[in-house]
């Protein structure tokens, strides 16, 4: 099924096309690494991608401030406003203690931004956060640092607690309130973080892949080539909508990372 | 929606047509490494740079702010002198023109004064020339009358009188004509 995407590029026979779904994001390894800890370890398509586009905005961030100027130029203008705008939230949700959140914040906004983007790069045509590995990723990361952010700000006893009871509520509703607490804050909010990106970035992939293809098999068709126009025509809207979606989700992602981050500073139930 | 409608379809089917939903080890494995070397890149490389570029952009701004600030107080310290200047100029002038002004006055009146003495004095000169001439002129009527009169006097009484008797009686007659005027 990997000819599928080639196929969408460069042409080619879409005999079952989209049979198999999960083809289109799961690419066979081309180097074998072994196994590590019972699990065959490799080189596939997707990680080479992954290392690209983030290699690729590393190193845009590492010539922009390699030898920063006082009056910058353009690739150090456009990236201290990306800095910036991650600022912006962690001072909107956070305040002034979120400061120390900004390289973080940006690292997480400007890495997923670059997966999604893949969705739509040529070549690529892939984001890497369409796979759960990359989204559970970024969304464990961002556990490690909420909780780790409560235990240190209000303890261990003092922030599981904070959780598990929340003050001001009548001590028979902690029957019901206890185990939903603590799953909502600890299970739920890292698996919606991983799901909502895992979910629009996989659905998105599905629809540019279904925009590609479609002209490819409908405009030669004598009846069905209207759809093939059709889908011509709807091709770089589908491009427009998926590139707002990336953006979207980078910031929503980054956004509900401050979010946590803030509700684990101080106890605020 | 699409998770939920592929799991139940792969579910049905008994087959693995779904979008695969637990990570790949491997992906896992190779995205985190490469993620965590990004992290490590922009916490220890960039931020640091990045920051001190923030930091160093404020202190210019602050200090050109500054120093724009302290131009203007000086600035307007300079206005403020020479219009000081201008005013003590102006002032100078004044009382230069002033000064001017009062000395023509003073030499005006000066000469003006001199002019009417002078004027005083010449028509005193004048006076006294006049009154010293008609005197003059008196005493030599006086005489001539006095001689006159003896002449006649003598032709008409043909005697000789004495000069001393001729004077007296020649001054008592112009007292008389005098007090008759």
């Amino acid at each position: 099924m990997t000819h599928v995407l080639a196929a969408a590029e460069w042409g080619g026979e879409f005999d079952g096309v989209l049979d198999d779904i999960n083809a289109l994001f799961d690419f066979p390894k081309f180097i074998d690494l072994g196994t590590w800890f019972g699990q065959d370890i490799g080189i596939n398509r997707t990680i080479i991608i992954a290392w690209l586009m983030t290699a690729l905005v590393g190193l845009l961030f590492v010539i922009a401030f390699r030898d920063p100027k006082l009056v910058p130029g353009k690739l150090q203008s456009a990236l201290e406003m990306v800095i910036d705008f991650n600022r912006q939230i962690a001072l909107d949700i956070i305040g002034p203690k979120g400061l120390k959140f900004v390289p973080m914040l940006t690292t997480f906004f400007v890495a997923i931004f670059a997966l999604n983007i893949a969705k739509i790069t040529p070549i690529f045509m892939l984001p890497p956060t369409g796979r759960m590995a990359w989204p559970l990723m970024f969304a464990v990361i961002a556990w490690l640092i909420y909780v780790g952010v409560g235990i240190q700000n209000q303890g261990l006893g003092g922030y599981f607690a904070g959780i598990a009871f929340p003050p001001g509520v009548p001590k028979a509703l902690y029957i019901i309130l206890t185990p939903i607490e603590i799953v909502s804050s600890l299970i739920l909010r890292p698996f919606t973080l991983a799901i909502r990106l895992f979910a629009n970035m996989a659905a998105g992939h599905i629809l540019v892949v279904i925009t590609l293809v479609t002209p490819w098999i409908f405009l030669s068709s004598a009846r069905g080539w209207p759809i093939g126009v059709f889908g011509v025509v709807l091709g770089p809207l589908v491009f427009a909508f998926e590139l707002f979606i990336i953006a979207l989700q980078a910031y929503i992602f980054t956004m509900l990372t401050a979010v946590y981050i803030d509700s684990s500073m101080e106890a605020h139930h | 929606m699409l998770l939920a409608t592929t799991i139940i379809l792969a579910v049905e089917n008994g087959e693995t047509t779904g979008i695969q939903l637990l990570p790949d080890a491997s992906e896992l494995v190779m995205g985190t490494v490469a993620f965590l070397l990004l992290v490590a890149l922009m916490v220890k490389f960039v931020f640091p740079k990045a920051n001190q570029a923030f930091e160093d952009r404020a202190a210019a701004i602050q200090g050109k702010m500054e120093e724009a600030d302290a131009k203007l107080v000086e600035a307007e310290e300079t206005k403020r002198t020479y219009e000081a200047g201008i005013a003590d100029a102006r002032g100078e002038a004044d009382r230069i023109i002033e000064e001017a002004r009062a000395s023509a006055e003073a030499l005006r009146a000066d000469v003006v004064a001199k002019a009417e003495a002078e004027a005083a004095a010449i028509v005193e000169r004048a006076q006294t020339d006049v009154a010293g001439e008609r005197e003059r002129v008196v005493q030599d009527l006086r005489a001539q009358v006095g001689a006159i009169s003896v002449e006649l006097a003598a032709r008409i009484v043909e005697r000789e009188l004495d000069q001393a008797t001729h004077e007296g009686l020649v001054d008592e007659y112009i007292q008389r004509l005098s007090s008759q005027n």
